[in-house]
């Protein structure tokens, strides 16, 4: 299945011949002579043009599937249907054509800016909001070679990305001339911030193990299998992804927690949930901005999960020998379904956190906790790998988790003795 | 004339696509500009934060990138969000509102403002003449395509040669932090 | 050449952030003023290293770092300070606070 596999670096390299021959064909028409530079210079254009269309493309087209099925499978397992009337021409086609009903909806939206608003930084928010989660799946490998900008740094550019947004939704409340919107952008940026140190010293354990901070060098380090056995017993090959070692599955967990706090997602979505603070920092935008912000959060949302596949489990890698035909964005693609759908099931079985469980939550057991697997980590790297630092490892995470999980912070936060009125 | 032209046209002035760190360069001071120069605090700080990006594209136009990527983590992320709060937790009284225009004339002020801006113009003249006409300025100068920076280099430096400063600096960011929310907390009456 | 230019830019900064130091009368503002001057004089860092007899040393790329991490941890403890002054004189004007006694 090689074809398949490299579709699309050979439809990239097919673009990029045909702009040389165009421009070689008008050169050698016209008589125009272009200097050394010209040419490669053009080429290095063009192919930036052609990551940034196919990252717009390829993602937008997500955002407007997940926001469809995210309600025919939150409708699901609510016991209904979801949204499944709007269809093409006639045809039902089970609702699939709602994003389109949707966007409609939005563009058509009449833009209601407040009177005493800040108008500059009212507009502004939704762009500042928008720009720096475009740019976050840029670093991420889809497939084999095929990362649209390798960086050696890939993590920490996701990371200074990700603190664009916070700053965004600081606008958006502030510029609403509404105290519940300041209020609601408060705490959606001390929630963001609270969360943004156990994402990062999760990513900061990968790299650790991976001895390199470039997303391509961490989906390498998770390749191969652990007994490599072929033939009839290869169902037996365990993968050799991060999340499948005892520190990895706990960084795996936190990194999962903190990205659904970080794209504001439930449980963690006080500050845009309808009954609390009516729509928090959102409150005053209506239309286009309020499709862009929510845009904006689905496309992190991606953007986190992506690099959640590319860090803990595997990338691009197939789990098992025989399905290595398969090609690689497939895999990828398949992962990053597999943990969005996840996403979507947490929403709809765990109900919202408080503002002050939130922060206990983030501050009291996942930050020691993502220490403890760090110290797990590197101890299980020193040790040799074998089954005495898997056990080491096993121990310095279980032992905070159940110390800090289970034994503390336990106490309720009730009256001791209650008295009960009933009305005789 | 036409000799100080020639001098100039003379400078090396290298490959213009080395010249591109200057889109960035001019956006920060512009933003610095209007991070000093506007009436309302939170459009300050949100020139200033401008300024920061700027600054860090710049860096890694620079072929620095680590830093570039540390500093719009640290700045736009941590130090943007405590001076927006801060500038939301202590609200200036509204007797002199930023929006009227027919503010009192006070003499203290406008000598405030004209003595600032003469000791910055003395700083700007004295920097500018140090940097153009000193007698470092005209020595040669190392071609600068060997600067690379790369993270994996960074790190071993950190935990090798300047493991001490590491240390200290993780002493104190605690002690930062420990005092700076004791230093903040409200004192509840008895 | 480049390097003079960088330097140049470098302390048109600072001036800026002098400015504001100087001039406004907010304390958030003299804030604001030092984060300007701090970032010009990290700017400064990278440009001599970029300019050095032996960048592989890394010099001014550390010296970049942890002045990056000493700004961050600065302007939290004058940020709190300027919350607790704020409470006690109703006032971030700096002009106000010129009494010892608090």
């Amino acid at each position: 299945m090689n074809f398949l596999e490299n579709l699309p670096l050979a439809a990239k390299k097919l673009i990029l011949d045909a702009v040389e021959w165009v421009c070689n064909w008008l050169c050698a028409k016209t008589g125009i002579k272009l200097p050394d530079w010209a040419m490669p210079a053009l080429l290095t254009l063009v192919s930036i043009l052609i990551v940034i269309v196919t990252i717009i493309a390829v993602f937008m087209v997500m955002f407007a599937l997940m926001s469809v099925f995210e309600r025919k499978i939150l409708a699901r397992m609510q016991n209904r249907y979801g949204p499944n009337r709007v269809g093409f021409f006639r045809w039902r086609l089970c609702g699939l054509f709602q994003p389109v009903a949707d966007g409609i909806k939005m563009l058509t939206k009449e833009d209601i800016v407040p009177r005493g608003a800040d108008k500059i930084v009212h507009f502004l928010a939704p762009i500042a909001m928008v720009a720096p989660a475009l740019v976050l799946p840029v670093i991420l490998p889809y497939g084999r070679g095929m990362v649209p900008i390798e960086l050696s740094t890939g993590i920490l550019f996701f990371f200074a990305m990700g603190a664009g947004t916070e700053l965004a939704v600081f606008m958006a409340g502030w510029s609403s001339n509404n105290k519940y919107s300041v209020i609601g952008a408060m705490r959606a940026v001390a929630q963001m911030i609270s969360y943004e140190l156990p994402l990062v010293m999760s990513a900061v354990v990968v790299a650790l193990v991976a001895g390199t901070l470039s997303p391509n060098g961490i989906v390498e380090a998770q390749s191969g299998y652990v007994f490599d056995v072929h033939g009839i017993g290869s169902l037996l090959n365990v993968p050799k992804w991060f999340v499948l070692t005892p520190w990895g599955f706990v960084a795996c967990l936190l990194f999962y927690i903190g990205a659904l706090a970080e794209s504001n997602r439930s449980p963690f979505d006080l500050p845009e949930g309808e009954s609390e603070l009516v729509a928090g920092h959102l409150t005053e935008y209506s239309g286009f901005k309020y499709a862009i912000f929510f845009m904006a959060e689905y496309v992190g949302m991606f953007a986190i999960n992506g690099l959640l596949v590319t860090l803990f489990l595997g990338g691009y890698q197939s789990p098992l020998p025989f399905l290595e035909w398969i090609p690689s964005w497939c895999w990828f693609f398949g992962k990053l379904a597999c943990v969005a759908f996840s996403m979507v099931w947490v929403r709809a079985t765990l109900p919202r956190f408080r503002i002050d469980q939130m922060m206990q939550f983030a501050w009291k057991f996942m930050l020691p906790m993502s220490f403890a697997a760090l110290i797990a980590a590197a101890t299980w790297y020193y040790a040799g790998r074998g089954p005495a630092a898997w056990g080491i490892s096993l121990l310095i995470v279980g032992v905070p988790y159940l110390v800090l999980g289970r034994l503390c912070f336990t106490r309720r936060h009730t009256a001791d003795n209650r008295r009960y009125l009933y009305s005789e | 004339m036409h000799d100080l032209i020639q001098r100039f046209l003379s400078l090396p002035w290298g490959q213009p696509t080395d010249w591109l760190f200057l889109i960035p360069a001019l956006l920060m001071l512009l933003a610095a500009a209007g991070a000093v120069m506007l009436r309302n605090l939170i459009h300050c700080a949100l020139c200033l934060t401008l300024s920061f990006i700027a600054l860090g594209i710049l860096f890694i136009a620079l072929g620095a990138e680590f830093v570039g990527f540390v500093q719009l983590l640290v700045y736009v992320g941590a130090v943007t969000m405590l001076i927006l709060f801060a500038i939301l937790l202590t609200p200036a009284s509204e007797v002199a509102a930023s929006n009227n225009p027919f503010r009192s004339f006070s003499f203290s002020k406008t000598l405030n403002a004209v003595g600032g801006g003469a000791v910055a113009l003395l700083v700007l003249g004295g920097l500018l003449a140090a940097i153009f006409f000193s007698p470092h300025a005209r020595e040669a100068v190392p071609p600068a395509q060997a600067a690379v920076a790369p993270a994996k280099a960074i790190g071993e430096n950190l935990l090798t040669h300047t493991l001490l400063p590491l240390q200290g600096t993780a002493i104190l960011l605690t002690a930062a932090l420990i005092g700076a929310a004791l230093l903040a907390k409200e004192e509840k009456p008895l | 050449m480049m390097l003079q230019v960088l330097l140049a830019i470098s302390a048109v900064l600072f001036c800026f952030g002098l400015l504001a130091a100087l001039t406004r009368s907010k304390a958030i503002m003299v804030l604001i003023g030092i984060e300007l001057m701090l970032g010009a004089g990290n700017l400064n860092f990278i440009a001599f290293w970029k300019f050095s007899a032996h960048p592989e040393l890394l010099t001014g790329v550390m010296f970049a770092i942890f002045s990056i991490a000493l700004a961050a941890a600065e302007a939290a403890v004058g940020l709190a300070i300027i919350i607790q002054v704020h409470r006690r004189l109703r006032s971030v004007n700096i002009n106000r606070a010129d009494q010892l006694k608090g």
